[in-house]
């Protein structure tokens, strides 16, 4: 793998971990919504990641029947070893439950379901996905750097 | 006599392992919030040592570098990545395909004065 493979790898975690920023942010947003499309209240929604390639798949075969995983075999769905998001869930926790009779999405007993979102988790997701973030920048910096030198030999 | 001596070719190929290593700590960060992820790692220096030791140059000149698997457990989510340790291995490992590059750059150049291009 080149060393475009690194900026692609890198590349990849930035979208995933600004979609985690983006989901936290919706979930923040909708922490006090009694009503959503499926009816209820919303419910907290959480990304899951998962690792690309890893040498399985058709790409993976390819450049292993070519003889040395290196090469640049044809890329599936994102970069060997890079990140991608594999589905949004929702979090099934309960949902809260408030007392305030005077609203009007409670029940016969006073009592409103409320989004199962709690801000502390939510603030602390968004600091890991910013930080990741940030460290992946670094990564890149770093290849680039490499890259620039790669260069100078050829002056 | 070769126009590109043993300590060349081997400076080529760690150079191509330095960015094979970049690759795999690039590929632990990015996967640093994945749950169950294994980090990687390429030790070319010992792989290459292998291929001085034997003292051919065509062992050297085709020297491969497998990545190796660490099965440590950081996080309660299965993940293995330790971020920090691995930004700075990423820091060391840039330096060093630096330095690399420096100093295959500086034998070319002597080889140029030599032939008295330069």
């Amino acid at each position: 793998m080149s060393l475009f493979g690194s900026l692609d790898i890198s590349a990849s975690a930035l979208s995933a971990e600004r979609l985690r920023m983006d989901v936290t942010a919706e979930n923040l947003a909708n922490a006090q919504s009694t009503r959503s499309a499926n009816g209820g209240p919303y419910r907290r929604k959480e990304v899951v990641l998962q690792s690309t390639g890893g040498g399985s798949g058709f790409a993976g075969a390819l450049a292993a029947a070519r003889g040395g995983g290196a090469g640049g075999a044809a890329r599936g769905s994102g970069p060997d070893g890079g990140v991608q998001v594999s589905g949004i869930v929702e979090d099934q926790t309960p949902n809260r439950l408030v007392y305030d009779p005077g609203h009007p999405d409670a029940n016969a007993q006073g009592y409103v379901s409320m989004p199962n979102v709690n801000p502390v988790t939510e603030m602390v997701d968004l600091i890991s996905a910013s930080r990741s973030y940030e460290a992946n920048v670094t990564a890149m910096q770093t290849t680039k750097q490499m890259f620039t030198k790669t260069l100078d030999i050829l002056r | 006599m070769d126009l590109f001596d043993t300590t060349q070719l081997g400076l080529e190929r760690a150079i191509a392992g330095a960015a094979q290593r970049q690759s795999a700590l690039a590929s632990n960060i990015a996967n640093a919030n994945t749950p169950n992820f294994k980090p990687r790692d390429v030790d070319f220096h010992s792989a290459l040592q292998a291929a001085f030791a034997s003292g051919k140059r065509e062992t050297v000149a085709t020297t491969t570098f497998a990545e190796s698997t660490q099965n440590d457990v950081m996080r309660a989510d299965g993940g293995g990545v330790d971020v920090d340790a691995e930004s700075a291995k990423m820091a060391q490992n840039g330096l060093e395909y630096q330095a690399l590059v420096q100093v295959a750059r500086a034998r070319l150049d002597m080889l140029e004065s030599a032939m008295g291009t330069k």
